[in-house]
Formats: structure tokens, sequence, C-alpha cells
């Protein structure tokens, strides 16, 4: 499989803190790939400076061998990368219509003078966002829910919305950070169905950061492991749950040594 | 013993609230200012209503407050409420009579305690606590009454004042007809409104209202019920009734109203310019006053004789008043485009003052005309026809009003009323959407300043000159207060933003000198009561009606699901 996006050596400083230390992380197209480590450990920092919402000092970012340091996230969006938040990020006082159309943006090209005169290309133009919208909320069941207030939708829905709008920039992958923070098993389990519907049926890239061991194991191909910046480790869920610097990363490293003593 | 105390609590609180209100109204110097008018002759003057209406108010709060809500209750926390007023004006009067508070209180004048001891002092000051507990016990009953009647009293009696105050435009304009003349003399005197015109206004005014209340659901749904063709004749019927109204408006209002119209329609413009920089893309513009000055001074510069650089006429200098507004609005965009929030009102605030500061100065004499401005500035004509008079020039601002309130609609509803939108919820999402952030805040900063650039020089052709006085930075905190009590990102609430915060207190002359005083009164009400504004933005029902439609079509069974 090819690879969609690398990082190369990728690190990104706050002062004298390194968030992200010398990166370099493989996604393979159309994979499932997870970002885990304890907090802290630089998952979402990595996240922005992907997004370009921060510009990592050194290293490369490469999305089909195209550079994206230095790019704005306006660009970067329209190159195919969409990210949903870890705290949700939607347009609170926009409709859930609107939050999607606004995702829509940047395929859409009326310009300042043809929105005024209202040309017949922008007026196709909008009749079709409009339709595209609607199935995309319709695609991750929201249907009848768009003419409200983005503010006013339970949790959950916010979260599906958030997934539709960052889908309506028609993304070739997907960066979701943290999609079930805040879920119960069976909303979990919904979740998952659906990131892995969403690439194996739309065929996205899905690059997501998740604390739930039980969803990083069971969709995820390749789990990468963060700590203090730093990779430690990368494999298959089979691999990393028996890697021992991961266990201590996450449980000290005592309760490493007691664990590998009862594996032993 | 607690329990009682507990049930009088909120009538004393908002009693004391209310005595404050009404002591510091009067001290302001609102009372006296007020006493001149008549609402209805003989029986209410303008400043009994105006304690009344605080009082009304309060003790309304109070009934409100009450715990437990039992009529009873109610009616005692009201009529506390009530009382507690009374006595803080009584402890006024006293006091006043025995401190010279004039030293402090340039208003607390012998005039002004007479007035509110109903004309002699303190032989009937005891009237105050029957008067006052008798509003209280008004406001009270009120809140008892079931929805409908409630309302009746108090859209009709607000009516009435309304009429009162506003009994010398009405008169003339009524007047000014002659088969109405007659009507006009029985409904208002000299003064106000007559006995039998306000009972007359309040029974009609009244019947409307319930009528409203128990029909306006059936008339609803009956155009609801109507074929979308219907609906849309009944609409475009609406428009071209509003459209004919507001073309026979001057004639009917006579020349000052339509100067305060004019008013009024430039503080549209430059409400709906600024509505798309802080309502749509969130951008707070405090030195948006700046446009209007190069609009004007532009067109004053082109046009006047007095400089002599030019002469162009109005309507050639226009498109370059339209230009350079543009212009400057992207140039003082560029350097203030990665702040936000108070960082960029204090920016704007700042170039707000350099422009007017510049306009000023002596150095730029020869061409801008330094603090005496720039007069003999040529009226605007088509083919002969003249704006001169308020009433013409009300024709060239509605114009104005249309084009710009077309254009903000179009843009309201497009791909980039939207990105401004989002820009205004969350910048940093946005962007991350594909929004650009520079041509995004460019465009917004560029229009807003072609609106304001257009009011400003439809406001150098309408004074025929231009100061830089006339530029200052309260024009821009009542444009800001505008849009606020209109409503954020609403193009209706600009308007009725514009006249109840421009029109009214230039149709109330008392009210011209405490008008800081009632703008800081209105936004603050406006923020507790209202926040959303007078008119605010409806949320567009765009999928549901579609789908309405379409299951319309299909014949579909099932109904719709509605909010």
């Amino acid at each position: 499989m090819a690879t969609i996006l690398e990082a190369k050596k990728t690190t990104k400083r706050f002062g004298g803190l390194v968030a992200v230390d010398e990166l370099s992380v493989e996604i393979k197209e159309k994979s499932i790939h997870s970002i885990i480590g304890p907090n802290g450990a630089g998952k979402t920092t990595f996240f922005n400076c992907v997004t370009g919402f921060y510009r990592p000092e050194e290293g490369q970012i490469l999305l089909n061998s195209h550079s994206l340091v230095g790019l704005l996230p306006d660009q970067i969006v329209r190159l195919g990368i969409a990210r949903t938040y870890q705290n949700i990020r939607l347009f609170p006082s926009l409709t859930a219509m609107e939050n999607v159309l606004v995702g829509l943006h940047c395929h859409l090209k009326a310009n300042y003078f043809g929105i005024v005169a209202n040309l017949p290309s922008t007026r196709k133009e909008e009749k079709e966002a409009t339709d595209e919208a609607k199935r995309l909320l319709r695609f991750v069941n929201l249907t009848g829910k768009g003419d409200l207030l983005a503010k006013n939708l339970p949790y959950g829905e916010q979260r599906r919305l958030e997934i539709a709008r960052a889908l309506a920039t028609k993304p070739k992958l997907l960066l979701l950070d943290e999609p079930t923070a805040g879920m119960n098993p069976s909303e979990t389990q919904t979740m998952m169905d659906f990131i892995r519907h969403l690439r194996d049926e739309v065929g996205i890239t899905i690059l997501l950061i998740e604390h739930q061991m039980r969803v990083v194991m069971g969709i995820s191909e390749t789990v990468t492991v963060l700590d203090y910046g730093k990779k430690i480790a990368e494999g298959t869920p089979e691999e990393i749950k028996q890697n021992p610097r991961v266990i201590e990363a996450y449980l000290g490293k005592g309760s490493a040594a007691e664990t590998m003593g009862v594996a032993a | 013993m607690t329990r009682t105390l507990t049930l009088w609590k909120h009538g004393a609180t908002t009693g004391l609230l209310g005595g404050l209100i009404t002591v510091l109204l009067s001290l302001t110097g609102m009372v006296e200012a007020f006493s001149q008018r008549q609402i209805v002759t003989g029986i209410l003057s303008m400043d009994q209503s105006l304690l009344a209406a605080a009082v009304v108010f309060m003790a309304y709060l109070a009934a409100k407050r009450t715990t437990g809500s039992r009529p009873l209750w109610v009616v005692i926390n009201s009529l506390t409420c009530g009382f507690v007023t009374a006595a803080m004006l009584m402890l006024l009067l006293l006091v006043g009579d025995w401190i010279h508070l004039r030293a402090v209180f340039v208003n607390a004048s012998p005039v002004l305690y007479e007035l509110i001891s109903f004309g002699h002092g303190f032989e009937t000051a005891p009237l105050l606590f029957v008067a006052y507990p008798l509003c209280a016990l008004f406001a009270g009953i009120l809140y008892l009454l079931p929805g409908p009647v409630r309302k009746m009293f108090i859209v009709s009696l607000a009516c009435i004042l309304g009429a009162g105050v506003l009994q010398d435009m009405l008169r003339p304009t009524l007047t000014a007809w002659e088969s109405l003349t007659d009507l006009a003399e029985w409904i208002f005197s000299a003064n106000g409104l007559t006995g039998q015109g306000a009972l007359a206004l309040f029974i009609l005014i009244s019947a409307a209202v319930l009528f409203w209340s128990f029909r306006g659901k059936a008339v609803k749904t009956g155009y609801r019920n109507l074929s979308p063709a219907g609906q849309r004749g009944l609409k475009w019927t609406g428009i071209a009734v509003l459209l004919a109204v507001l073309l026979i408006l001057p004639q009917i209002l006579g020349l000052f109203l339509s100067e305060v119209l004019t008013i009024v329609g430039l503080y549209v413009l430059l409400g709906l310019g600024l509505n798309i920089v802080v309502g749509y893309a969130g951008l707070l513009d405090l030195g948006y006053v700046a446009f209007f000055a190069i609009g004007a001074y532009v067109t004053a510069i082109l046009t006047s004789p007095e400089l002599g650089f030019f002469n162009l006429s109005f309507w050639q200098a226009l498109p370059f008043a339209i230009l350079i507004g543009i212009l400057f609005g992207v140039l003082l965009g560029i350097p203030v485009l990665k702040m936000r929030g108070d960082y960029l009102a204090i920016a704007t605030l700042g170039f707000g003052e350099i422009i007017r500061i510049l306009v000023l100065s002596d150095f730029l004499r020869p061409w801008l005309g330094g603090a005496q401005g720039i007069g003999k500035i040529p009226k605007a004509s088509i083919a002969g026809f003249e704006f001169g008079t308020p009433q013409e020039i009300y024709y060239l601002i509605l114009a104005g009003c249309f084009l710009v309130i077309f254009i903000s609609l179009r843009l309201r509803d497009s791909r980039l009323g939207r990105a401004w939108k989002a820009m205004r919820e969350d910048e940093d999402v946005a962007q991350a959407m594909g929004i650009n952030l520079v041509a995004t805040k460019l465009l917004a900063f560029g229009t807003g300043a072609a609106f304001s650039a257009l009011s400003g020089a439809i406001f150098a052709t309408k004074l025929t000159s231009v100061y830089p006085h006339s530029m200052n930075v309260m024009i821009s905190i009542n444009i800001l207060c505008v849009i606020i009590v209109g409503g954020m990102g609403s193009i209706p609430g600009v308007i009725v933003g514009a006249a109840a915060l421009v029109g009214l207190p230039e149709l109330l002359r008392e009210f011209a000198e405490y008008r800081l005083l009632v703008y800081g009164l209105a936004l603050v009400v406006m923020m507790l009561v209202r926040p959303e504004g007078l008119w605010p933005e409806a949320v567009r029902r765009r999928e549901f009606h579609e789908e309405e439609l379409e299951e319309n079509n299909n014949a579909a069974a099932s109904a719709p699901a509605s909010s």
C-alpha cells in the first residue's frame, strides 16, 4: 500500500518544552491508524502540526510527497486533510445545515459579483451544495436535524455533525481526535462501525487519537505510541499490547516489571 | 414570622430599587424636563407617566418574583413595592426640605418637589402613598390577569403613551388632510390627547389586540394553508403595499418628520454596513465612522467649488467616494488582520480618531478645509430634478437603503455570508474548513466601508457641507448601539434599531439631553431582557421547508416533523 502521509523527524517546541520530538510516522493509504499515548504525549500537537495550526520547527510532513510545512490550515484542507477536535468545535450559533455548508466552502466557486447578481451558476452551485449537505446529514444519521442550531444538538449528534462537516471538505485523510470521548459502550460501538464504514465504503484514510483501548485495539491496523513527544513503539495492536515500553509508559516502571513478571 | 418576611422580601427589595430609579429620574432632571408635555390633557402629564411607568414596571417585577405566586401574596408584594417607592420619594422631599440639595444636584429645584408632591408640597405629598400603591396594585393585578388581557392593557396603554408623546407630530400630519381635520381635533388637544381621544384609542387598540389573541392563530394557519403560489402572491402584495407607503411617506409626514426619516435612513445605511463587519464577520470595529468621513469628504473635495479642484457633480463623485471608501476599508483592514476581540476594537478606535484628526488638522487645511470644513457641496440631481429638501433627499436615501438591503440579503445567504458567520463563531476552525481568512476579512471590511462611504456621500450632499465635528467617535458608538439593540446580524433589526435609537430621540426633544443615559439604559435593559435584540435574525428553515414540499409533491401520508 502507498503512503499517504509521512512525517519525517518532525519536532515542535513550546519554549523549552519539546511537545513533539523527532517524530517519524508513515500512514498507509486506506488504513486506520491510531496514535495513543498518555496525556501530554504530544498527540494533539502532532495533529495541529499536520493541519497547519502549528508550524513544526524541524522535520518534514508530506502528503503524497507534497510538503505541508508552512502551509496555512485553509490550504491544507484543500489538499485533502480534514479533522475533528478533541473538545467539539462546531459553529455553535449556526444551524447543523450551515455547519456542513461551511465545510463545503472550499469546493464552491461563487465570487462576490456572482453572489450579488445571483448568477445562474451561483444558484446552481448553491442548490447542489444544499443537496450535498443534506446527503451528508443523512449519511451521519442527522436527517431532519438540519435546521437546529449546532449548540442545541445532544452530545453524540454534535460529534457526528462535526464528522459530517469534516467530510464535506471531501478529504483523503481524516484526522479524528478522540471521536468516542464521553460515549457509552453502545455509542462507542456505533462510532467504531461508522469509522470502519468510512474507510471501507468511502475509501478515506483514518488517523485517530484514542484513549479507549477497546476502540484502538478493535479497529486500527497500525498503532503508534507516543510518550513525551517521542515515538516509543509502532506496530499492529497485538504487538503493541505485548510491548513492555508501552506498558511502562502507561502504568509506570514498577507495574511494567510486575506485568512482565505475570506474563512470564 | 419568617414566612411573612419572605413574603414581603421581594416587594421591599424591588420597591427600594424602584424608589432609587424614581429618585434618580427626578434628580437627573428628567421629571422636570418632561413636565411640559401632556399625555392626556388635564389628566396625565408626561412626568407623571414616567414615574408611574417606573412604579408599574418595578411592581410587576415584584409580582413576578413572588414565591408561590398565590394571588394574595402577589398583590401584597406589589403593594409593598409601591409603598416603598412612595416612601423613597417622600424621603427625597423631606431631605430636600431639610438640606439644600441643589448644591450637589442641580436639578433638585422647588419645581421638582412640587411636581413630585402633586403640586402643593407637603400638603398633597401624602397622596404619594395613595397614587403609587394604586399603580403598584394595577401592576399586581395585571400580572394575575390571563395573558391576552394583560397584553391588551400593556399594548393599548403603551400606544396611548406613544400617541400622547408624539402629539405634535401626529396632529399636524392628520390635519394636513382636509377630511381628517375634525378627527384630529377630536383626538388631540393643543398639547396632548383629549380624554375622549385616549378612551377611543384604548378601546380600538384593545379590540385589535384581543382579536389577534383569539383569532391570530386562525389567520396564521389560514396563511399557511394557502398554496405556495398564493403565499407568494400575498407576500408580494405586502411588499408592494409597503413600497407604496414608503414612496408617499414624506408627502404625508411633512418637512420635519421627513428630516427625521432621512437621518434614520443614513443610520440604516451605516448600520447595515457595520452589521456585515460586526454582525456577520464578528470583527468589532469601533472606528467605523472613518469610512463615513471618507465618503463625505471625498464627495466634498470632488464636488465643492469652494475648493475648486474638480467641480464634479454628485453622481460623478459618488463612485469615487465609494471606491476610495473600499480602498481605505481594505488598507485599514490589513494591519488588523491578526487582531481579535478587544485588540481589534482598540486599534480600529484609533483609526477612527486618526481620520478625524487628519481632517481637522491645519496641515491638510488647503485640501480638507480644516475645522471650518468644506461648504457649497452641490445637491444631487437627476434630469433637472434636484434632491434639495428633506422630502426629496428621502428618496435618494430610500434608494440607497434598498440597494444596500438587497446586497446584504444576497451576501447573507451565500457562501461568503456563511464564511463570515463561521469566522465570527470560531476563526481557527473556519480556517481549517478552507476559509481564507485574509480575503474573507478584507471583503467584510471593504463591504462595510462601501456602505458607510455611500452614507457619507449622501450626508455631504444633504447638508451641502461637511465638518470634522460631525465625524466623531460617538457616531461609531451610536451605530454599534443600533445593531446591538436591533439584533446582531439581522437586517430588519438594523432598521428597527435605527428607528428606536435615532428616530425616537429626534422626535422627543426632551430626551435629547438624556440621550446617552437612555442609550445606556436601553443597552442594559436589552442585555437583561432580550439579549438577542428587538428583531433577531430568524434561523433559516431550509431543510424542513423543502422536505415539506417534497412530501407534499409525493402526497406522502406521514406528516413532517415540525419544531
